[in-house]
């Protein structure tokens, strides 16, 4: 009996006018993803100094394109489209009329923001990098572009809210699915770490660099920016456990190790995530060293959800492993399905993980982050969290998601140059990485076009590991090519079918307590835990403002 | 009221031998990689230590 629920709940089908926009979000995650790609091989290159920019382009304004598109844009937009189909897949296979209207017109203020800043940054009016910190300014283009990406994404999430309080009703007294539910933790951690970076661009950017104000307050800006920027990382990261958590164990042929555990894990990176902006802001002055301990603390427990996802993975792949045969202490990892890229690319991106997620500690640990501040180690830390960890898994989510929502199926011919692609990535993300790494702790600044230092020994020593990176880099564009390609032949060419729409299930009934559904209960643990982070600190900088700064150009 | 209908008996029966399976892959695996991390940690940390 419980099989056959199983196979029944498996096959429904995300119907059309949900799969419309899901693909919507998706083909302009991955038409931004292939411009972002082109540019970060570029700097690879320009950095090794193996090539040099022509005159009418700058390292800072390819830099700027690489980590708007990539870190901001193929990120929001893949996010949004796969949590739309997600809570039509598990609402029976559709959204609520509410949810598409808020949908679409989330869609359009999205892509209207966006081709507003890219536009600024192709006009080398804007070559303030992803974080665009004052005082380098940029056209008031940019910033409102950039609002207007969050505002879209934010009608986005009222869509996705609405679908949740329409199944709610319609299931008085049930469980939500655990995708809608982690949707909606995802949703509301979004809503409230954008409304600071909202407050940045319409209250301090704007006006600055309309020239209606002469001044702007840097530390303020900064604060404002990291009360956003370190749960954007969150923000990355759960929709790839959503991918971990839910989807992976069905594709194994296993089960969810935990539905408690699993929500629990959502709950304390919805809490934790926000209120740790200052470890961002070790090196900076302006903010007392107790408020930075504090969030150094809160920062270390944000650690916890990531670890019990480890746990909760391993433990996953074990009992399934064991299931089908494996003895012993390993036994079980061979039983996995290794030539499948459904699961073969996230379960890289776990491996990426690992590391990344223990960089994130050591960045985080005050004397640690003096060793490692502003050095291409942090580059190296951020490729492989949200270029590998999370990356890896969109891709490995992208290769069914399109397929079904384009009504096809991912073929075996598919799922073998995917594979390689898989592990061209792999393989150029760990050179890469690796050499940013290793030549990060040796104090090689990050963010910086190509330079000898006036033929300094020790800086050119740098070079040959510059050179790896490049290749590194070069790699990851191969990678980026195959992968829009078979993407391309997915949606458009493969053979007619039903590719499946995985969801894991349980063992059997789990209880899972009634309290780890009630936002309000949590949202007011979240608005706790941010009025003691931030309200003092934040009054601070503003009671005593430093002098302000009136805005850079720098290029 | 808990939203969960209370488990059946044959549910409850599974629940206990998921349970008791060995996880002792996964217990060894989370060992590793708290060890990765302190190793890592206390590498960076040195470093630290050498260059003050």
């Amino acid at each position: 009996m419980l099989r056959l629920k199983t196979e029944q709940t498996n096959h429904v089908q995300v119907d059309k006018p949900s799969a419309r926009l899901s693909l919507a979000f998706i083909i302009v995650a991955f038409a931004s993803l292939s411009v972002g790609a082109l540019a970060g091989m570029l700097q690879g290159m320009v950095r090794g100094g193996v090539i040099h920019l022509p005159s009418w382009i700058n390292y800072y304004q390819i830099l700027t394109a690489h980590g708007v598109l990539l870190g901001l844009v193929f990120t929001t937009y893949f996010i949004v489209g796969f949590l739309f189909s997600g809570m039509a897949r598990t609402n029976g296979g559709s959204l609520t009329k509410t949810a598409l209207r808020f949908g679409w017109t989330g869609f359009y203020t999205m892509l209207i923001g966006t081709l507003m800043a890219a536009f600024e940054i192709i006009r080398n009016n804007a070559s303030v990098l992803y974080t665009f910190y004052a005082p380098l300014k940029a056209e008031p283009a940019f910033y409102i572009g950039s609002a207007l990406l969050v505002v879209g994404s934010w009608l986005a999430g009222y869509g996705m809210i609405a679908n949740y309080v329409a199944w709610k009703k319609n299931h008085k007294g049930q469980r939500s699915p655990l995708f809608a539910y982690m949707a909606i933790a995802t949703v509301a951690l979004w809503q409230v770490a954008t409304t600071p970076l909202a407050i940045e661009v319409l209250f301090q950017l704007i006006p600055w660099s309309m020239g209606w104000v002469p001044t702007v307050n840097v530390i303020l800006s900064r604060t404002l920016f990291w009360f956003f920027g370190h749960p954007l990382v969150y923000f990355w990261l759960m929709p790839a456990y959503i991918g971990w958590y839910v989807c992976v164990p069905r594709i194994i042929g296993g089960k969810i190790f935990s539905d408690a555990l699993s929500r629990v894990a959502f709950v304390l990176l919805l809490l934790f995530s926000i209120p740790v902006g200052f470890h961002h802001q070790l090196m900076e002055p302006g903010i007392s060293p107790a408020w930075k301990m504090i969030h150094v603390a809160l920062t270390l427990i944000v650690v916890l959800p990531s670890l019990m996802t480890a746990f909760s993975m391993f433990a996953t792949f074990e009992t399934t492993g064991r299931a089908k045969g494996g003895r012993g202490l390993y036994g079980w990892f061979k039983h996995l399905p290794w030539t499948d890229v459904r699961f073969f690319a996230p379960f890289i991106g776990m491996l990426f993980f690992i590391p990344a997620g223990t960089g994130g500690i050591i960045n985080a640990s005050n004397q640690l982050n003096a060793v490692v501040h502003n050095t291409i180690w942090v580059t190296g830390h951020f490729h492989i969290t949200v270029g590998a960890a999370v990356a890896l898994t969109f891709y490995g989510i992208a290769y069914w998601l399109v397929p079904h929502l384009t009504g096809r199926t991912l073929t075996k011919k598919a799922n073998r140059v995917a594979m390689v692609q898989i592990v061209f990535w792999s393989v150029g993300m760990f050179i890469m990485s690796t050499a940013m790494h290793y030549l990060g702790l040796q104090g090689v600044p990050r963010r910086t076009d190509y330079t000898d230092y006036m033929n300094n020994a020790e800086a050119l020593s740098w070079i040959p590991w510059q050179r790896v990176m490049g290749f590194g880099g070069g790699l990851l564009f191969v990678s980026a090519v195959l992968l829009i390609g078979v993407l391309i032949y997915l949606g458009k060419f493969a053979p007619k079918g039903n590719e499946e729409y995985p969801i894991g299930e349980t063992d059997g009934e789990q209880y899972t307590p009634a309290i780890l559904e009630r936002w309000p209960v949590w949202l007011s643990v979240l608005a706790v835990l941010i009025i003691l982070a931030y309200a003092m600190p934040i009054m601070e900088q503003i009671q005593h403002a430093p002098p302000g700064s009136p805005p850079l150009r720098t290029w | 009221m808990r939203p969960d209908p209370t488990p059946s008996k044959k549910n409850q029966e599974k629940q206990v031998n998921t349970d008791t399976e060995p996880l002792k892959g996964t217990f060894t695996s989370v060992l590793l990689l708290g060890a990765f991390i302190v190793v890592c940690w206390v590498a960076v940390f040195a470093l630290f230590l050498n260059r003050a």
